[in-house]
């Protein structure tokens, strides 16, 4: 509640601050009789902005830093007896005494947990207090030196340009440092995986079965019972991926091409939205598709064949799974279909060709590059995914290349491994993040390499 | 009977001599619609063989809609409607019983920009025969090819480097190779939609004189808004304004005695 007061203050006084430049530019002309570089409005921007960034920062810095100054001071006040008992844990203990500061108290803490958290309220309370008085000199200062800059010199159109770029700059890295960061958090606790399991038993082992824990903990001593190859899954999510596109690249592509080129407007207009609505069906829907109604479907229809299919089956997650992706290849290749130029098909018609050999002679090769890429990031989008493998897929990990058996892929064992209470040391658990590691570096390298393509295809009409 | 009189009544707009003793393309009374607007109205002219034969006229005065109405590329556009006839040696192309397919191998076009496909030199080229089924082995392709680009005078330039990409070119160069590829499918008539008008001065120069040497073979239209290009190239000129044919003669003569008053004002630049 107190952070929501001093922003609401913070912004009301910078507010001001661009009533107090607009109002000095105004008097300016008044008093020179004569226009400023910018116009008056740009006056008041500047001050206002210049007011309320730096107090911004500040204000960030101080409510992110106290907590973890609080953190090391109040370790002074934990008695030495927990420090040195066993199983001291020291994100436990500051948790136990959080927990007595907001008030949420389980029994009869200990005496120092109570003293502690005491003390630790009445930081909070000098921080706070140090906080209001660092922004007020901040924002007065600040603000003050930006009005005192205005004169009929200035220019505060260029400077004000100026901070719109730093702002926007500074989003783009924001964007940047998440994805880096999310790939560092997997990288450690793979690293710790790796420490346990080496790389190439992982990569290369053939057989995945992260079951065993109790056995091992229970001292039977027996560790090759626990078995972390990672090949299986990774079949498994390649076997789907393709039955994937088996069925969404031939739909996917030729509905594409309909729209684009034999479709009258108004059709277009209306297919293209509905095939799009496909993209919106959360994949747990898909899921329930794939379960309840594809796999009894093709279990009851290969028992009349006299085929045996498994009530989970790799063939019922990969259907699906390429019907959820029709609309990314359809609706990417319809595009760049459509960019192709119409120059080109005039071409082709005033050579004498019919339709369809311009759409697959002319058009279809130029567009081709650009056909491929909205593929690859399918096959991401494909590799990907969970809901509909979790659901219909099963979760053996056989290492088969028959589609009618249960397979299983590497989300769903990241799901599957992290769902539920799970000991952190354990090499099971951080398996999870070596599987999503691998799985992060395989997607990053498709969309890599689509983007290349997309690029060198642009770069062919210029 | 009945054309007769229409040819009669298409005079009285058109002023000079719109029949060509070897007429090769005849369009009578045409009149092409986008929708409510008509954008051709009642033109009659005939276009002879070993002709070249140029159309001038201000934007938007119908005269690439007209040209392309001898090829039926208007067919692409949805809303257009034509009514009247042209015929190709006596063959009227609108009957329901012609194909587009020949015709327009019949009839060659090459357009404002130079738009090679994004394939190799040779298979630019190489297209048109390929989907005609016109050479009977590689060997009759390679000839055809290499006698297009020839004609085209871009073999000098491009002999040693067929496959690579046709869009590599510089832009006079791209215009030839599409004139290649239009003449690789050895039409009888080339219709051209300003053919020059994204081209530099030197590059236009090497197109028009290849213009005046293909005039000996095919029947040749050209579309234009340069009157110097017009003079430079064509033995016969038409004067389009608003969707009519206003005049049509000699180049020589529509040039230097204009008998309409509205070519007149055109050519001394007072519309346009």
């Amino acid at each position: 509640m107190f952070s929501f007061y001093l922003l609401t203050v913070i912004l009301i006084i910078s507010l001001l601050f661009f009533l107090l430049g607009y109002n000095r530019a105004k008097n300016l002309i008044n008093s020179n009789k004569k226009n400023l570089h910018s116009l008056t409005h740009y006056y008041g921007i500047f001050c206002s902005l210049s007011a309320l960034l730096p107090t911004l920062g500040v204000f960030f810095i101080f409510t992110i830093c106290d907590d973890f100054i609080f953190a090391e001071l109040i370790k002074e006040y934990i008695p030495d007896e927990v420090i040195n008992s066993k199983d001291y844990n020291f994100t436990i203990v500051l948790a136990q005494i959080n927990n007595s500061v907001e008030g949420l108290v389980f029994g009869t803490p200990p005496q120092w947990v109570t003293n502690a958290a005491e003390i630790w309220k009445s930081w909070v309370i000098k921080s706070n207090i140090l906080t209001v008085i660092v922004c007020a000199i901040t924002i007065l200062t600040s603000g003050f030196l930006s009005y005192k800059k205005i004169n009929s010199e200035f220019r505060s159109r260029n400077a004000v340009e100026k901070i719109v770029m730093t702002i926007l700059a500074v989003s783009s890295v924001i964007a940047i440092l998440t994805t880096i960061a999310i790939i560092f958090s997997v990288v450690f606790e793979s690293i710790r995986f790796f420490a346990l399991i080496p790389y190439d038993e992982f990569l290369f082992g053939t057989v995945w079965n992260p079951q065993f824990e109790g056995a091992e903990r229970a001292g039977s001593g027996q560790e090759g019972l626990s078995q972390y190859g990672a090949i299986p899954l990774f079949a498994g999510t390649f076997l789907i991926s393709i039955i994937a596109l088996c069925v969404s690249v031939p739909i996917g592509l030729f509905s594409a091409i309909y729209l684009s080129e034999y479709a009258s407007s108004k059709e277009r207009a209306f297919f293209k939205p509905l095939l799009e609505v496909l993209a919106g069906i959360p994949t747990v829907v898909y899921g329930f598709f794939a379960a309840l109604t594809v796999a009894p479907f093709l279990r009851s229809s290969g028992s009349m064949l006299g085929l045996d299919i498994a009530s989970e089956s790799a063939l019922a997650a990969g259907l699906v799974m390429g019907i959820m992706i029709i609309p990314f290849i359809s609706s990417l290749s319809d595009d760049v279909i459509n960019a192709v130029p119409q120059s080109l098909r005039d071409a082709g018609y005033g050579l004498g060709s019919t339709k369809n050999e311009t759409v697959m002679k002319i058009v279809l090769p130029a567009a081709l590059p650009g056909v491929v890429a909205s593929i690859i990031l399918a096959v991401s989008r494909a590799v990907g995914e969970t809901m509909i493998v979790v659901m219909a897929a099963g979760l053996a990990a056989n290492l088969t290349a028959n589609p009618l058996e249960a397979v299983t892929t590497v989300t769903s064992q990241i799901v599957t491994i992290l769902v539920g209470d799970q000991e952190f040391e354990s090499a099971k658990t951080l398996s999870a993040f070596a599987l999503a590691l691998t799985l992060i570096i395989i997607t990053l390298g498709m969309n890599f390499y689509a983007l290349h393509v997309v690029k060198k295809y642009r770069e062919q009409y210029e | 009977m009945n054309s007769k009189k229409n040819d009669l009544k298409s005079l009285e707009l058109t002023v000079g001599d719109v029949f060509s003793k070897n007429a090769r393309l005849k369009a009578r009374n045409v009149n092409v619609f986008y929708g409510e607007n008509k954008a051709i109205d009642n033109v009659t002219i005939d276009i002879g063989s070993r002709e070249v034969i140029s159309f001038i006229g201000p934007s938007g005065c119908g005269k690439s809609t007209f040209l392309r109405c001898f090829n039926r590329m208007n067919d692409t556009i949805d809303s257009c409607v034509i009514q009247g006839e042209i015929t190709i040696d006596e063959e009227n192309i609108y009957d329901k019983k012609i194909d587009v397919v020949p015709l327009r191998a019949r009839i060659g076009m090459v357009f404002q920009k130079p738009n090679p496909f994004p394939k190799s030199i040779y298979d630019n080229v190489a297209y048109g025969p390929r989907i005609h089924g016109l050479s009977e082995n590689k060997e009759h392709l390679d000839n055809i090819v290499e006698e297009s680009l020839k004609r085209a005078g871009l073999w000098q330039e491009v002999s040693d480097r067929l496959s690579s990409p046709g869009t590599g070119l510089s832009g006079g160069q791209q215009q030839r190779l599409c004139i290649a590829r239009a003449i690789a499918v050895s039409p009888e008539v080339i219709l051209m939609d300003e053919p020059c008008s994204a081209l530099d001065p030197i590059a236009t120069a090497k197109i028009e004189e290849l213009i005046h040497e293909l005039g000996n073979e095919y029947s040749i239209v050209i579309v234009t808004h340069s009157m110097q290009q017009a003079a430079r190239v064509s033995k016969r000129t038409a004067y389009f304004h608003l969707g009519k044919l206003i005049e049509v003669g000699k180049t020589k003569e529509i040039f230097t005695r204009p008998k309409h008053n509205q070519t007149e004002a055109y050519i001394s630049g007072k519309i346009g």
